[in-house]
């Protein structure tokens, strides 16, 4: 029952300027598995994601997927290889339906150059074609079918946050990235959330690397987990080991917890 | 030919090089102040090729579109990864020193003087068919995928780029395809007042051709295309009000922008389909 391992990432270290966001850190993702990084604000759980998924590249260390280094790759690079991700802050486009904003994900496989375009090409509308029935098909997946024609930003949060979710699943990664899905959401939406991830999961094989500040969503998904503090991990392990850990358990409720 | 037909001819070409515009700034946020430098080098090129080298019209078209959109690629790759405002800067200074080059190169071009003796070989029928293949090309490729790109690079550059979209290629096509429509554009009109000089090129131009675009609506083709006959017809229309024309000109722009932000049409589109859905028959069609 031993899994791959498919993004490798081996003592990635994120300056900004004298601050150290990211220190040392090494971890993996395995084929098919949760994992996830939790961690107080500050800890540096969203600079990992980013590194991997290109938007800022490490000071120095290395991360491998598909054997190669994706460290230096442009952020579309690293999504065309198979990365997608979600903001926690969440970045929807002005003005576009949902199934716009899906689609979008599709562009970059288009098969045709600018040039066709201009004369209309029947292969343009093809592509269109083919793409919107995709499209709409990671829109039921997320449960939005009734929205799909609705402009993105006009729904609910809980909502918009599935849009993200289709239009990552739409780029077809081997790997996602959930930057906090549940930021934000009520206790309802966050345990649809957790459903809807684990569905995916098992459906799709994926392998997805998740952050979240709530202790419920992380333990109920994820398989591995690693610790962050101020930028250095502090621990690592399973749900039930994580939850152990006095390093851990320090980290997040703050010393003498054992005398409360 | 009739004063009327003049204009007409003039408005239909510059339509062009604001349909440049209207995918460069209204689709996809660039400001270019350099956009008429291109039309200056299609102008001046194609007439340099015609007049003093005797090339056929059409080869001289090709050539000149060609060297402005080869030009394009020079400036994009140059300014196109530099934030959007200096973008603005870069390209109202690569504008100026074109017009600066057309000034000094006197054995060239003429210089201030302008380059004159250049054929009448605009007709009618050239100046309109090349505008409505235009709009049919820029519909085309709003159409396709290139018009949701531009959108979401617009709003969200990031997220445009996490989805796997290689945004600078994307400015970089945009820039190139404006590019070639600004020095269609002037080719059409050197061919149609059979007269270039250097100060028709300038940064003013480039800024009327941005203001027209959203005047009748950055978000609509529609608009874009009936805000360019508005606006470059007004200056004309207007002529009976003498010494108040540029002020009137300004205060109509200024009471749209105010009324309408979204431009004269917002993001209305003409289309078809409800004239085409008379002719269908009335059943219960399936909504797609």
């Amino acid at each position: 029952m031993d899994k791959a391992v498919i993004v490798d990432m081996n003592h990635l270290t994120k300056m900004f300027g004298g601050l150290c966001a990211v220190n040392d850190f090494s971890g993996h993702v395995k084929e098919n598995q949760i994992i996830g990084i939790i961690g107080p604000n500050g800890a540096g759980k969203t600079t990992i994601l980013n590194m991997v998924s290109g938007i800022c590249p490490p000071t120095s260390g290395e991360i491998i997927f598909k054997g190669k280094n994706l460290c230096g790759m442009e952020p579309h690079k690293v999504n065309q290889m198979g990365i997608a991700r979600t903001f926690q802050n969440i970045r929807l486009f002005e003005d576009m339906t949902v199934l716009d904003t899906v689609m979008t994900a599709y562009s970059w496989r288009a098969p045709y150059n600018p040039i066709e375009t201009l004369f209309s090409s029947p292969r343009v509308a093809r592509f269109d074609r083919e793409i919107k029935e995709k499209s709409m098909h990671w829109i039921n997946r997320v449960g939005l079918t009734e929205q799909a024609h609705a402009v993105a930003k006009s729904l609910p949060y809980g909502m918009q946050r599935r849009v993200e979710i289709a239009r990552a699943l739409a780029s077809e990664p081997l790997v996602l990235l959930l930057d906090e899905p549940g930021a934000g959401l009520n206790q309802t939406e966050v345990q649809g959330l957790v459903d809807l991830i684990q569905d995916l999961f098992s459906d799709l094989h994926l392998s997805i690397m998740l952050i979240d500040h709530r202790m419920e969503v992380i333990m109920q998904l994820c398989e591995w987990i690693y610790v962050q503090d101020f930028g250095k991990k502090i621990g690592q392990g399973t749900p039930e080991q994580v939850q152990k850990d006095p390093l851990v358990i320090k980290a997040y409720l703050g010393e003498d917890i054992s005398n409360a | 030919m009739s004063f009327i037909l003049t204009i007409s001819l003039s408005i239909a070409a510059y339509s062009i090089a604001v349909l440049g515009t209207f995918m460069l700034t209204g689709m996809n946020g660039l400001f270019s102040l350099g956009q008429a430098a291109f039309m200056g080098l299609g102008a001046y090129v194609s007439a340099i090729m015609v007049v003093n080298y005797n090339l056929p019209f059409a080869l001289a078209v090709l050539i000149a579109i060609l060297v402005a959109m080869g030009l394009a690629v020079l400036v994009g790759f140059a300014t196109l990864r530099i934030r959007q405002d200096f973008f603005a800067l870069a390209t109202f200074g690569f504008g100026q020193a074109v017009t600066g080059l057309m000034t000094e190169m006197v054995n060239v071009t003429g210089g201030a003087m302008g380059f004159s003796n250049i054929p009448r070989l605009t007709t009618p029928t050239l100046a309109f068919t090349s505008l409505a293949v235009a709009i049919f090309f820029v519909w085309g490729f709003r159409k396709s995928h290139f018009g949701k790109d531009s959108l979401a690079i617009r709003s969200n550059e990031l997220a445009a780029k996490v989805e796997g979209i290689d945004v600078f290629k994307h400015k970089l096509t945009v820039f190139v395809l404006s590019a070639a429509f600004a020095a269609y554009a002037g080719v059409l009109m050197a061919f149609h007042t059979r007269y270039v000089e250097p100060a028709m090129y300038g940064w003013i131009a480039s800024v009327t051709w941005i203001i027209i675009v959203f005047f009748g609506g950055r978000d609509s083709l529609t608009g874009t295309v009936l805000g360019s006959i508005i606006l470059l017809a007004a200056p004309e229309a207007l002529r009976f009000t003498t010494a108040w024309r540029t002020l009137i000109y300004c205060v109509l722009i200024l009471v749209i922008i105010n009324l309408r932000p979204r431009g004269l049409f917002g993001t209305w589109e003409l289309s078809l389909r409800p004239i085409l859905n008379l002719f269908k028959p009335k059943k219960h069609q399936e909504v797609q």
